[in-house]
Parts: C-alpha cells; sequence; structure tokens
C-alpha cells in the first residue's frame, strides 16, 4: 500500500516515467555499438575495489580484460532508450562468457521479455546479449527492474529529481 | 596468494567473506542528482534515503568470486542475484559465500555457490547463486 500522500512520479527532465500497460513484452530494445576503454577498466576497477592482474597488466588473450560485471550498463542503455524506468533493480542474472577486451567493438542487443505485478508493484524484465566482432556471444543477461518503490495503488504526480535515463558512459 | 578453488572443493566450503563501507561520495557523479546521493531525490521516489547503486554492492559477490575462482569466473562465470532488501549509501556490506555443488560441464567443472551480501544489521540484501569453472583446461582469461 502508499503511505500518506506517496505519489509514483509521472515525470522528470528526460519526460514521462514509463508507464505498465506501454510496456511492450516482445519489443526489440534495438542494439549499440559498445567499445570498452583502457580507462573504462581502471574506472570499473576502482569503482568496485576488484583488481586483478589480468584487469590491470595482461593476460593470456594477450593484453587486458575487463571486469566482467562492466557489462551492468550498456544493457540498462538500451532498456533507457526504450522506456524512462527509474524504479529499483530487483534481479540480474547473467553469463560471463567471453573475455571484454579494451578497444574491440561489442554488440549490445536487447529485447523485453517480461513483465507481471506482484505485491502492489511493477516489474519488466529484459534481456540483452553481447556479441564480438566474430559474432561470439562474449556476454548474456537478463534483468528485472521494479518500476517505482512506490505501490501501484498511489497516483502518479510531480517531478523527479532522478531519471531512468542517464549518459551513456561508464 | 590464496589458493584458488579447484574440482576438489568440498560442499560446505565456506569463502572468506568481502566487505566494504559505502557512503554517499561513492554514489556522486558531478552534480547530479540521484536517489543514490541525494536526500530529496530519494524522498521523492518512495525512499526514506538514498540507496546504494545495486551493481556496485553486487560488485562484493563478483569480488569474493573472482579471489576465489580466478579466470573460472572471469570467463565462464554465471550468477542469478535478487536485490531483496536496499543497501543504504552509509551502510557497511559483506558478500558471503558457500559451495553447495559440482556438476561436469564438457571437460571441466562447475562449481556452484549460494552467495549473499548481508547489510550491518545482518539483513540478507542481495541473495542468490554464482558458479564458476575450475579443472585444468578452464578457459584461460
Amino acid at each position: 500500500m502508499a503511505e500518506g500522500n506517496a505519489v509514483r512520479i509521472a515525470e522528470d527532465a528526460h519526460g514521462p516515467r514509463a508507464d505498465f500497460d506501454d510496456i511492450e513484452v516482445g519489443r526489440d530494445l534495438g542494439s549499440l555499438e559498445w567499445t570498452i576503454s583502457v580507462a573504462d577498466i581502471d574506472k570499473q576497477c576502482r569503482i568496485d575495489e576488484d583488481y586483478d592482474p589480468v584487469f590491470s597488466l595482461a593476460s593470456t588473450q594477450g593484453g587486458r580484460i575487463a571486469p566482467p560485471q562492466i557489462q551492468y550498463r550498456p544493457p540498462r542503455w538500451l532498456l533507457s532508450r526504450n522506456y524512462n524506468v527509474r524504479g529499483v533493480f530487483y534481479r540480474w542474472d547473467f553469463e560471463n562468457l567471453g573475455p571484454l577486451k579494451p578497444d574491440a567493438p561489442i554488440k549490445v542487443s536487447g529485447r523485453i521479455v517480461d513483465k507481471w505485478i506482484a505485491r502492489g508493484r511493477e516489474y519488466v524484465s529484459f534481456e540483452a546479449v553481447g556479441t564480438d566482432a566474430d559474432g561470439r556471444e562474449v556476454f548474456r543477461t537478463r534483468r528485472t527492474h521494479v518500476l517505482d518503490v512506490v505501490t501501484r495503488d498511489a497516483p502518479r504526480g510531480g517531478r523527479g529529481l532522478d531519471s531512468g535515463v542517464k549518459s551513456e558512459k561508464l | 596468494m590464496a589458493r584458488l578453488i579447484d574440482e576438489n572443493v568440498h560442499l560446505g566450503t565456506e569463502f572468506p567473506s568481502v566487505s566494504k563501507q559505502f557512503n554517499v561520495e561513492m554514489f556522486k557523479i558531478g552534480d547530479v542528482l540521484t536517489l543514490h546521493n541525494d536526500q530529496k531525490a530519494a524522498e521523492l521516489e518512495g525512499l526514506p534515503r538514498p540507496i546504494a547503486v545495486a551493481p556496485q554492492v553486487a560488485a562484493l559477490i563478483f569480488r569474493m568470486m573472482r579471489m576465489n575462482f580466478g579466470n573460472g569466473w572471469i570467463v565462464g562465470g554465471k550468477g542469478s542475484l535478487t536485490f531483496r532488501r536496499p543497501v543504504w549509501s552509509d551502510d557497511f556490506a559483506t558478500a558471503r559465500g558457500v559451495v553447495t555443488g559440482k556438476m561436469i560441464e564438457d571437460d571441466r567443472v562447475r562449481v556452484i555457490c549460494d552467495v549473499w551480501v548481508e547489510r550491518a544489521d545482518g539483513e540478507r540484501a542481495i541473495v542468490g547463486t554464482c558458479s564458476a569453472l575450475v579443472g585444468s583446461t578452464a578457459r584461460a582469461a
């Protein structure tokens, strides 16, 4: 149940928030080309305090590779290009299938796979796959986001300071 | 250097934990106000206070898996995580894990683990499973 005068945010600087009814299961979220830089690897290691010689020095693949969790953001960008979902992250399934090398383009493609309502909140699930220039899958992921922290019995209203739409950089 | 997990690992083996003290400064990106770094932005979204960025909290699990499995996690790792409770932006959080299963995968062994992140109050904020490949033929990163 929504508490007090709680509302679900109606809009933010990037426009109206996505409405549950507008989310189309099966929708192709499109694709993007993503190239990891050495600076991106350094930043991911620093943010996560996750350092390993293969991230910072070299690997048997012939050079540095990125921490696999660096794949979080590009699929999220695909969702945000299609739907302004702020909410919170609920579930993360992933497979680290291949080394994520710097300066090598990765094609990231996604689609909406499900949506549902549970315990008064609205959920959307999407999946994405990353493939390298040779067509090999380097990661697969499936994500679930809750559209709003406030339950769906609350009306929409007001303008949020945050947004589901972010600058597309790590 | 700590020895990596191998195919002889016993079920029930617990990993050394990985902890982190978060603070709101960790979630600032220039002057952009988000529910991760600003009280008002969080309240507008229905939160009592800013919450930590979920992937940055999950990264405690990833670090734990990398420390225990090395290349068998970096290439070959899998995970399924549920974010069931918030970790606040100023929380202390700890990742823990225990080996629960092993299975043959091609000519390698996949080691399956229960993993979770608990807050200072003991609440399990993230729960799930992760797995990694071990064995002499595990794809090297």
